[in-house]
């Protein structure tokens, strides 16, 4: 049942995983619903990262399940009641060691990818 | 699951991507798209809604209960498409599980749950051993005295001995069974007593014994539960007793020949009165009181046991110094005084309702496993659109658990009804436990062998699923499935299940004839057109031999009987009741040489026209009458064969012998008669010696009487020629012959009849499963059947494949089933009678059944693969 479908764009493809750690690293910095985290990625990476955006609501209630983030509805800018996400003490942990986790896999990842580029110009 | 609960959690997420799409759709309207164009962009952006719904839902923790909400709903539209598969697979099981859980009911009230006394396992039966003779013995009172008095480990000693007492007085002279027993007996099992106090050690004294405590039963239906009733006195055996106390309503004590085959108890003791031996009675040498030790939790039986024999010998010496032998004891736990005699009958028909429920559980693999064969077409699409092999098998698992369920919910009904049926035919000893309802640990049983039931018909249709969404694709599913490992995996379900069902008839088939054998062997005495009546005078000042020789005098006038006499113990209860003595040669002198080479006999006492109305055949001499001045017996053939081997049946006629020791009088044999077989009892011939009633007396007799005509009708008018006699006596119902035997082997035919109808039931299962297998083959193969048809193949040459292929599993099965019952006979020779484990008859009707069974079963679907029309057949998918 779960058979993604092929994004028709070009997009950088998010990693297994990753989106979780870009949710909590969004809803760290303050309480924020679902829409405006989707705005905050993109906005940040200066619209690379394209969210899937029916991909992120099972992210975020998968989370909330983990008690990673936690959720309060309350009235939005435009007034609307919006569920509000926000980082819990487990979360934010988490965040943390996945930070350092894929700091050190993209660190990894460089130091091949310039071995890499040496030998093909040698 | 909560449903209102699960209606907001919907409507949060509803709303939330609500939000998510409004906020987007305003978004591109501010940057200048038209609403409809905005909506249109947003609902592309965010991808099918439908599908984040459903994810989201899965991250729920509670989603695998509405999984199995959904399986659930999915199965129960299957079986209403198909009910006749879910009504036979629910039937099914019920029919296993209610059998098991009846029978274990049963075990469990009679094997398993504590006895109903303080610390029961510390309470053991002792008997007497005989060394070299392999015979044991109650005990005296002397014995129980001298044990008493001795320092032993054992916390607690009590006695008890059967009694017969006539109540009379208010209302109905009554018999009533009862027990004499040591003051302690209530305070040593541990009961304490509903209303009033047990004995004290002064009624233990001769002359204070007139004392009774009366059974909670007879309190409430003779006295109709008056609170007045301690204190009360009341007329046993013509004499006045005053009731100290009621025992309590679930008291447990044994009855019938449960403490020791020797020991005749009623089947419901009414009556407990103190024993107060007089010096008489200490030095009498009757091995006749039930003895009972408690002994402390940490001590071991084998210690008890030296102690008792060091005692128990010492004293035999200083009563009797020339006596040589050593005695042995024997501690018998008393849950085997209870359960000993049914423990093997009640396991064997445990084993036999287990290998039904087995039966049970493979005919529902082999009716699931057609089904997801033919619905391999379904699970393939499934699998292919995306399903989890795991959602697939969790929905096989829900199923058949579903099934399983409701199979268990019947049985537990059916085990309600059956476990009543047990209780009321069963054996007697069944019966004095069976309070058998249903209760927690049944009820868990229950639901345990439904389960795993469940569970175990899951496992092979499940491995299927597995194979079926790996191997294949769509549509091409159907067709493979159907010669490939499946229906060899059927198959041999199909042996196992007749195998088991060959087991079952063979052992139904071998104690039917067995049954048959007993019902119809010759034993020496009329069955038809004879009544018993069973009469126990009691009291001073009575005089047995003339009354029951009177009464015979009276009854005999009566028109229409033909003849009638008494006898102190029916032959057809030996073995269960009744004095048994040494028979010795005139030249014996010496006891101690002689007497483990000197047959014992069972001692009956007969007034003048007791063998004319039972119908004893005389093979020599002449009949007793009621005028014997001289000592004189009556011997059966089998004595005399024992007394003079390979002489003549004549020869004993004339000859002396003594009864008991080699001191008594000598007894003039005056006649040889038939011998005579118990109703029950299987094993070999027991030797009798008859006696006059005036030389031999006995205050209970049974009244034995022959009718020209259906001899019910009579009983009137032997019941008041009692009474004109005596009118204090209690009558108890007047039986026919046949009634009395039919009684006496009332278990043996209950557990041939259960063990039969499981045998049915298994064998129609197998039936079932047979018909089932070579349908679905057929059915698989319209194709290729049709397409030889077509070429020339003869319908003949069709329908005899067709069987020979279903009946070979069939006859494979046969094959392993009769050996194993063969072996399986061998080991309870014990149950059989006249035939051998092996029995040519029995196994050949039961070959017979089977092979025409499953014969049948093969028959209709190969006739049907026969008759196809070629055309058709190519044209089916």
């Amino acid at each position: 049942m779960a058979k993604h479908q092929a994004s028709d764009r070009n997009d950088a493809e998010l990693l297994q995983g990753t989106l979780d750690m870009l949710i909590l690293k969004v809803a760290a910095l303050r309480p924020i619903h679902g829409y405006a985290i989707v705005q905050r990625i993109q906005q940040i990476s200066k619209d690379a990262l394209q969210i899937r955006q029916g991909s992120l609501y099972p992210a975020l209630y998968r989370l909330e399940n983990k008690g990673w983030l936690k959720a309060e509805w309350k009235a939005a800018e435009s007034g609307r009641d919006a569920k509000f996400y926000s980082v819990t003490k487990a979360g934010s942990q988490q965040l943390r060691s996945e930070t350092e986790g894929w700091k050190r896999l993209c660190d990894a990842i460089a130091l091949v990818l310039d071995e890499e580029s040496e030998v093909a110009e040698g | 699951m909560n449903w209102l609960k699960h209606r907001g959690w919907e409507r949060k997420m509803d709303a939330e991507l609500q939000f998510h799409l409004d906020t987007q759709i305003a978004g591109y309207i501010e940057q200048g798209m038209s609403r409809k164009e905005a909506e249109k962009r947003a609902r592309i952006e965010f991808g099918p809604l439908e599908l984040a719904k459903d994810e989201c839902r899965d991250q729920r923790p509670t989603q695998w209960l509405s999984h199995i909400a959904l399986d659930v709903r999915y199965a129960a539209r299957s079986f209403r498409q198909n009910p006749g598969f879910a009504a036979a697979v629910i039937a099914t099981l019920a029919l296993g599980i209610g059998a098991n859980t009846a029978v274990f009911s049963v075990v469990h009230a009679v094997l398993l749950k504590p006895l109903p006394y303080a610390n029961p396992e510390q309470i053991h039966s002792v008997e007497v051993i005989i060394p070299k003779q392999e015979a044991s013995l109650p005990v005296t009172i002397a014995v129980y005295q001298a044990w008493r008095q001795a320092q032993t480990t054992f916390t607690g000693m009590a006695v008890l001995k059967p009694a017969v007492f006539n109540l009379t007085g208010d209302g109905e002279p009554e018999r009533l069974g009862g027990a004499r027993v040591s003051a302690n007996f209530f305070s040593f099992l541990g009961a304490p007593l509903a209303m009033g106090r047990g004995f004290t050690a002064t009624e233990e004294q001769p002359g204070n014994e007139n004392v009774v405590v009366i059974s909670h039963s007879l309190w409430r239906s003779r006295y109709a539960a008056d609170p007045a009733m301690v204190g009360r006195k009341i007329n046993l055996n013509n004499r006045d007793h005053t009731v100290v106390g009621i025992a309590p309503p679930s008291l447990l004590v044994p009855t019938q020949s449960q403490l020791h085959a020797s020991l005749a108890f009623a089947p419901r003791i009414d009556v407990w009165k103190p024993i107060a031996p007089t010096k008489r009675e200490l030095e009498s040498e009757n091995w006749d009181h039930g003895m009972l030790v408690r002994l402390p939790p940490d001590a071991s039986p084998a210690l008890g046991r030296q102690q008792l024999e060091a005692v128990l010998n010492r004293f035999i010496r200083t009563q009797a110094p020339g006596f040589n032998l050593d005695l042995k004891t024997q501690l018998i736990p008393i849950r085997e005084i209870y359960s000993g005699n049914v423990r093997l009958r009640l396991l064997l028909i445990l084993a036999a309702s287990g290998l039904l429920l087995l039966t049970a559980c493979s005919n529902i693999t082999n009716l699931f496993l057609a089904r997801t064969a033919s619905r391999a077409n379904e699970f393939a699409t499934r699998v292919a659109l995306g399903a989890g092999r795991m959602r697939i098998l969790s929905q096989v698992l829900t199923e058949t658990m579903l099934l399983a369920i409701f199979g268990g919910a019947l049985g537990i009904a059916i085990a309600v009804y059956g476990a009543s049926l047990l209780i009321t035919h069963g054996p007697a000893d069944v019966k004095s436990l069976g309070d058998s309802g249903m209760n927690l640990p049944v009820l868990l049983f229950a639901i345990a062998a439904s389960l795993l039931a469940g569970l175990a018909s899951a496992v092979f249709p499940g491995l299927q699923v597995f194979r079926t969404s790996l191997a294949s694709g769509v549509g091409k599913a159907s067709r493979m499935t159907a010669g490939g490992r499946t229906t060899r995996v059927r198959q041999v379900i199909i042996g196992v299940q007749m195998a088991l069902a060959t087991a079952l008839l063979a052992s139904a088939g071998l104690l039917l004839h067995s049954f048959l054998k007993l019902k119809d062997v010759d034993r020496g005495y009329q069955i038809e057109r004879v009544l018993a009546v069973d009469l126990a005078l009691s009291g001073p000042r009575q005089d047995p031999a003339g009354f029951y020789r009177q009464l015979a005098g009276n009854i005999r006038a009566l028109p229409g009987v033909l003849a009638a006499g008494a006898i102190n113990d029916l032959p057809v209860t030996a073995g269960v009741s009744g004095a048994s003595q040494r028979i010795f040669h005139p030249t014996d002198s010496n006891f101690q040489e002689v007497a483990m080479q000197r047959p014992v006999a069972m001692i009956r006492s007969v007034t003048e026209g007791y063998f004319a109305a039972s119908g004893a055949s005389l093979r020599a001499g002449r009949f007793l009458t009621d005028q014997e001045p001289a000592p004189v017996a009556l011997i059966s053939e089998s004595l005399a064969e024992r007394l003079w081997p390979k002489e003549t049946a004549a020869s004993p006629v004339g000859r002396t012998i003594r009864q008991g020791d080699v001191t008594g009088p000598l007894i003039t044999i005056v006649g040889v008669v038939g011998d005579v077989r118990p109703g029950a009892a299987d094993r070999e011939l027991p030797p009798f010696i008859y006696r006059p009633f005036s030389q031999w007396t006995s205050g209970t007799a049974t009244l034995v009487l022959r009718t020209a005509q259906d001899p019910t009708g009579l009983a009137p008018a032997v019941r008041a020629e009692i009474r004109k006699l005596n009118p204090n006596l209690p009558i108890p119902a007047i039986r026919t012959m046949r009634e009395i035997l039919s009684a006496s082997i009332a278990e043996r035919r209950f557990q041939m009849m259960l063990t039969s109808l499981f045998a049915v039931i298994a064998l129609l299962l197998g039936a079932v499963g047979v018909f089932g297998v070579v349908s679905y083959t057929v059915g698989s193969q319209t194709r290729e059947i049709g397409l030889r048809l077509a070429l020339g193949a003869m319908r003949g040459d069709v329908l005899r494949q067709v069987m020979v292929r279903g009946m070979i599993p069939a006859i494979a099965g046969l094959a392993a089933g009769l050996a194993a019952a063969v072996s399986i006979a061998t080991m309870l020779r014990g149950l059989l009678f006249g035939i051998a484990p092996s029995d040519p008859i029995a196994l050949g009707a039961v070959v017979l059944a089977l092979v025409l069974t499953s014969g049948l079963a093969c028959y209709f679907p190969a006739r049907r693969a026969s008759r196809l029309d070629p055309i058709a057949a190519l044209r089916c998918e």
